[in-house]
């Protein structure tokens, strides 16, 4: 199918962009790598009568180095990051998680600012946003504001921005000492959405207890979940296999309540959600005594 | 350079490769109107009024056509159990719709938009009915009956109309029970297996108009010119001369256009209106509008002796023919025998039938019966070889047909069975050897326990599988089989130039290359000098289908059989030398409707595959490292297409064991698009296909050639199941093998842990 008339738009700088947001309001929405807003749209399940494209927009493409991170424009293809030795060296997590990202073709155009915004529950990089504990910063005609990505979800595709703001950078703090992180997902096919995905980070104390721990799921809720629970029952004890266990248990049976469609009931998904924190638990508390033993 | 044997380029290579070949969705007429169909408003309903008046309002509108308008409103390709367009006005049967994709009226407009918007306003009246998706449940006697009218046609004696049952039957050989009696091991189970789309490249196009000869001409792919036009010309109540049928390029087919989509409908249109009218269907449109692979549930119990000889067989197999007939007795006709694999069993009981139920019509897709047989066949004889100790390739060796086996129709196998021959070398290749005493083992390093990786909690448990398979080439039980062709030789002192006519389908597989190899062959000239004519149904009588793994098969004989002649006249000095010739194989009977007794098949091909897997005992996720897969195609005209028929027929059998699943709730489709029905992508099928060509040729075949486009789908799912039982002690006896269900099984029979 092809997609109802709208109106398109250009602007070539950010001031631009946020006029028109701010004169279409609901009408109105950004166009980024198009990955999820096209085939909505050629399926009239989206039907925005004004198109704000933001590829002309310069400012929005860069990853650089802030004093406690990296900062990337909204508009960075997923592909670049995916590349870039800085998100290597500075946000391995990220780094380890774009392949699993759909597929090549698609992350050549996908951007990282978008899947944030775009807020579907089984995108991979608003878990991994709300697991790093990233800030993103949105602007509008009105001015600008820093949002945490643990409050930037709200629900199903919503987000915490109104119609006229638009999502422009992202910082990402640095790791901790001693924090070790690690992803995985499980999907049907090869590059599809996953059934269940889990995104970790584990910080080390000196005296090797768990001094923090994140553990955060996608595609088990309407938004990224995070295991609040099973975070509690890690944080302060000795990593062993059986605290991991206890803690996969506990997240699948207290901190999610996923829903059944035609791909995975609930049950499974649950069963997943079990499995997939204990890999990303034990690889992240592996990883933490690595670079423990690196800085020793 | 041999013309047979050779790994030539195809000849439609090149243009498909640059998007020059004309697929229907391509071409344009001048003055084409667009056509659009209103689709039935719930899945069984009796329709009591269709109101077109807003949609003839509209913009851009020329007609709006309802049942009144169709000339004869019934059709299919085995008997016309189908309303063109359903609703008030032509028939009793017309006036049901009994399938979410049942059409009640055409909209023909300027534009596709316009017909589109127009169909939206055509208003419809109708009455509810119960819909019906189990066929076990359809059988109950107080189920709704969803065709209770007599049809014009049916070619299996009397039908009752009063149930929902369309066609059964039985195959009797000795006494089963006294079979059973003797046997030291019985094995019983419950197969299922499921739905499955052909997802071919090209969805449904056409276009239809009516030539300044009178003649109405529809160009739109199929597997079947002649039979197409017979079913279009028999809507409009028209002699077949009337209708010409042109086939564009083919995007696959795989026996999903076998039967009619948007021929009739579009002929109607065109006829109607006096204006060229196209359509293409969207992906949805395909995908909820076009048959299935049949879902079957076959009951099996068989019983063995000490000795490895089977000794008795009994199935009960049940398949859901959907809405409308199509091919479905045609299928259970298939499966009734196949259900029993190729071993020599001397006591079988099979009751099998194919019942009438509200969801999408089950119709033809590579395998036909085969593959849900094979699965209950192949499932029994893995489970009586573990229940016996025995190796199942040793189980299998013991009991496989050769020539002159007597099968349960209580006739003998024909000349050229190599069961044997393809097991043995799929054995030999995935790790068996015979030990001291000359039985069939699995080699030590693969018959190890499974590998488990146990590093938490990650852990991978490993299986190896096996099973084989036969399949007919060409129509079974007493269809009349023939295929028709010339060969008109040009030149002087030596032939320059060959024409062929042979209007076999190209769907995809290659045909047109290989009725160009087999003509160069005969005639001792270069494949360049051959030229394949087969655009319309004027070139040359009907081929029969490309379908049944026979095309290559019948076309070879015919073209051989005509290349004689003409050589023949050629001698006598005729210029241009030309000779028709028409192709008769031996001649098959039907079942005898009480005992099965019959000569069912021509000939059969044969195939065996050995599937190593990777079972994530976490997730259930099973992944293919490799399938070999040995094929006897008595000889490769072409072999990089043969390895190409092997490997497309891998890809969709692993998608059919593992991923695909059509899933309809209360006769609606779910599964709609290729975003939720997943079909698998290079990185989904298996790590490393090995394809293995075996040449013993068979006595029927042109230059030996046998049939093989479906013998490599047969195979593969109880091979993957075999694998699975390796890896996990666990046996799944439904399809598809998803990672949920594989999980489901693991959990209730824990795996042993260390």
């Amino acid at each position: 199918m092809k997609p109802a008339a709208f109106d398109y738009f250009a602007p070539k700088n950010i001031e631009e962009a946020l006029a028109l947001l701010g004169e279409h309001g609901y009408d109105a929405k950004p166009l980024a790598g198009g990955q999820s807003l096209v085939p909505t749209m050629n399926f009239r399940l989206a039907q925005p009568t004004v198109l704000v494209d933001l590829n002309g927009i310069d400012e929005l493409f860069f990853i650089r180095e802030s004093g406690d991170g990296l900062r990337i424009g909204a508009m960075t293809r997923q592909r670049a990051v995916e590349r870039s030795p800085l998100v290597q060296r500075r946000a391995p997590l990220i780094h380890e998680t774009m392949p699993h990202i759909a597929h090549p073709q698609i992350r050549n155009r996908g951007t990282f600012g978008g899947s944030l915004a775009h807020a579907d529950p089984a995108s991979e990089l608003p878990a991994l946003a709300v697991t790093l504990d990233a800030r993103l910063r949105v602007q509008s005609s009105r001015g600008e504001r820093w949002v945490a990505a643990r409050d930037f979800y709200l629900d199903l595709f919503a987000t915490d921005m109104q119609p006229d703001e638009l999502l422009v950078e992202i910082a990402i703090p640095d790791l901790p000492a001693r924090t070790g992180w690690a992803f995985d997902e499980v999907a049907r096919r090869h590059g599809d959405y996953a059934m269940a995905g889990a995104a970790a980070t584990v910080t080390l104390a000196e005296d090797g207890t768990i001094a923090a721990a994140r553990l955060v799921y996608l595609s088990v809720g309407d938004f990224p979940t995070q295991a609040v629970q099973a975070e509690a029952l890690l944080t302060g004890e000795q990593p062993t296999a059986a605290l991991i266990r206890a803690a996969a248990e506990t997240a699948a049976a207290q901190d999610i309540d996923p829903g059944s469609d035609i791909h995975a009931s609930a049950d499974y998904r649950r069963h997943l959600a079990k499995v997939l924190a204990g890999r990303v638990l034990a690889r992240a508390v592996e990883r933490a005594k690595m670079t423990a033993d690196d800085r020793r | 350079m041999r013309a047979v044997g050779s790994s030539i380029q195809r000849s439609d290579a090149v243009d498909k490769v640059t998007g020059r070949a004309a697929y229907a969705g391509d071409i344009d007429l001048p003055g084409q109107a667009w056509l659009a169909i209103v689709y039935a408003p719930s899945p069984h309903a009796h329709i009591t009024r269709i109101d077109t008046a807003a949609a003839l309002a509209a913009a851009g509108v020329l007609a709006v056509l309802t049942a009144a308008d169709v000339p004869v409103n019934e059709y299919g390709l085995i008997l016309p159990d189908q309303p063109v367009l359903c609703g008030p006005g032509s028939t009793v049967q017309a006036e049901t719709v009994r399938w979410e994709a049942d059409h009640l009226a055409l909209v023909v407009a300027e534009t596709a938009e316009q017909a589109q918007a127009a169909a939206k306003l055509v208003q419809v009246e109708y009455t509810a009915l119960p819909v019906i998706t189990d066929p076990l449940a359809a059988l109950a006697p107080d189920a709704t009956v969803i065709h209770p009218h007599p049809f014009s046609a049916f070619p299996y004696g009397q039908r009752d109309n009063t149930s929902n049952l369309l066609l059964e039957y039985h195959l009797r050989r000795s006494d089963v029970d006294e079979g059973f009696a003797q046997a030291d091991v019985i094995v019983e189970s419950t197969y299922r297996t499921h739905a499955q789309e052909h997802a071919y490249l090209q969805p449904e196009a056409g276009l239809a108009f009516v030539r300044e000869d009178g003649r109405i001409e529809v160009i739109a792919a199929g597997q079947w010119m002649h039979e197409d036009r017979a079913q279009i010309a028999h809507t409009l109540g028209l002699p077949a001369e009337r209708i010409v049928v042109r086939y564009p390029a083919i995007g696959g087919a795989f026996g999903g256009r076998e039967d009619l989509s948007v021929q009739i409908v579009l002929a109607l249109a065109a006829w109607k209106t006096g204006r060229p009218v196209k359509i293409v269907w969207s992906r949805e449109e395909s995908i909820r509008g076009h048959h299935k692979r049949h879902p079957f549930v076959i009951h099996a119990k068989w019983g063995a002796t000490k000795a490895g000889k089977i000794i008795a067989a009994q199935m009960d197999v049940t398949s859901d023919a959907g809405a409308y007939a199509y091919t479905s007795t045609k299928v259970l006709g298939n499966a009734t025998l196949m259900c029993l694999g190729p071993y020599e069993i001397p006591n079988v009981h099979v009751d099998a039938r194919t019942v009438y139920t509200n969801n999408c019509p089950s119709g033809a897709f590579r395998g036909f019966g085969a593959p849900q047989g094979h699965f209950a066949a192949e499932g029994q004889m893995n489970k009586l070889a573990e229940a016996l100790g025995m190796d199942p390739v040793e189980l299998r060796m013991r009991n496989v047909i050769h020539d002159g086996s007597i099968l349960a129709t209580r006739s003998a196998v024909p000349a050229g069975c190599t069961a044997e021959e393809v097991l043995a070398e799929a054995a030999r290749r995935g790790g068996w050897k015979k030990n001291g005493i000359g039985y069939w083992v699995l080699g030590s390093e693969t018959d190890a326990a499974p590998l488990r990786n146990t590093q938490y909690p990650i852990s991978i448990a490993r299986g190896v599988g096996i099973a084989l398979c036969f399949k007919n080439v060409g129509f079974s039980l007493g269809f009349p089989e023939a295929c028709h062709a010339w060969v008109e030789l040009h030149g002087t002192s030596a032939i320059e130039r060959a024409l062929v006519g042979c209007v076999g389908a190209e769907v995809g597989q290659g045909a047109h290359s290989a009725f160009a190899q087999i003509a160069a062959e005969a005639l001792g000239l270069d494949v360049a000098q051959v030229e394949v004519v087969a655009h319309d149904t004027d070139v040359t009588g009907s081929s029969g289908s490309a379908s049944a793994s026979r095309m290559t098969f019948m076309a070879g004989n015919a073209i051989l059989g005509a290349a004689q002649q003409a050589l023949a006249q050629w001698q006598d000095e005729e210029r241009p030398a030309r000779a028709d010739f028409v192709f008769h194989p031996r001649p098959t009977s039907g079942y005898d409707r009480k005992t099965g007794e019959s000569d069912p098949n021509i000939t059969y091909g044969y195939c065996a595959q050995v599937a190593d897997v990777e079972v994530d005992m976490a997730t259930g996720h099973v992944k293919v490292k490799r399938l070999i897969s040995v094929n006897d195609v008595g000889r490769a005209v072409n072999p990089a297409q043969v390895e190409g028929q092997i490997e497309g027929a891998v890809a969709q059998s692993v998608g059919w064991t593992l991923l695909e699943n059509f899933i309809q709730k209360d006769g609606r489709t779910l599964t709609p698009h290729l975003s939720n029905y997943l079909i698998p992508g290079v990185a989904d099928v298996v790590e490393e296909i090995v394809p293995v060509i075996l040449e013993v040729p068979d006595p029927q075949g042109p230059l030996g050639i046998r049939g093989m486009a479906e013998m490599p789908f047969i195979p593969t799912a109880p091979a993957i199941a075999a694998a699975i039982h390796n890896a996990l002690g666990v046996w799944y006896n439904e399809l598809p093998l998803t990672p949920e269900k594989v999980w489901r099984g693991l959990s209730a029979n824990p795996f042993p842990q260390e």
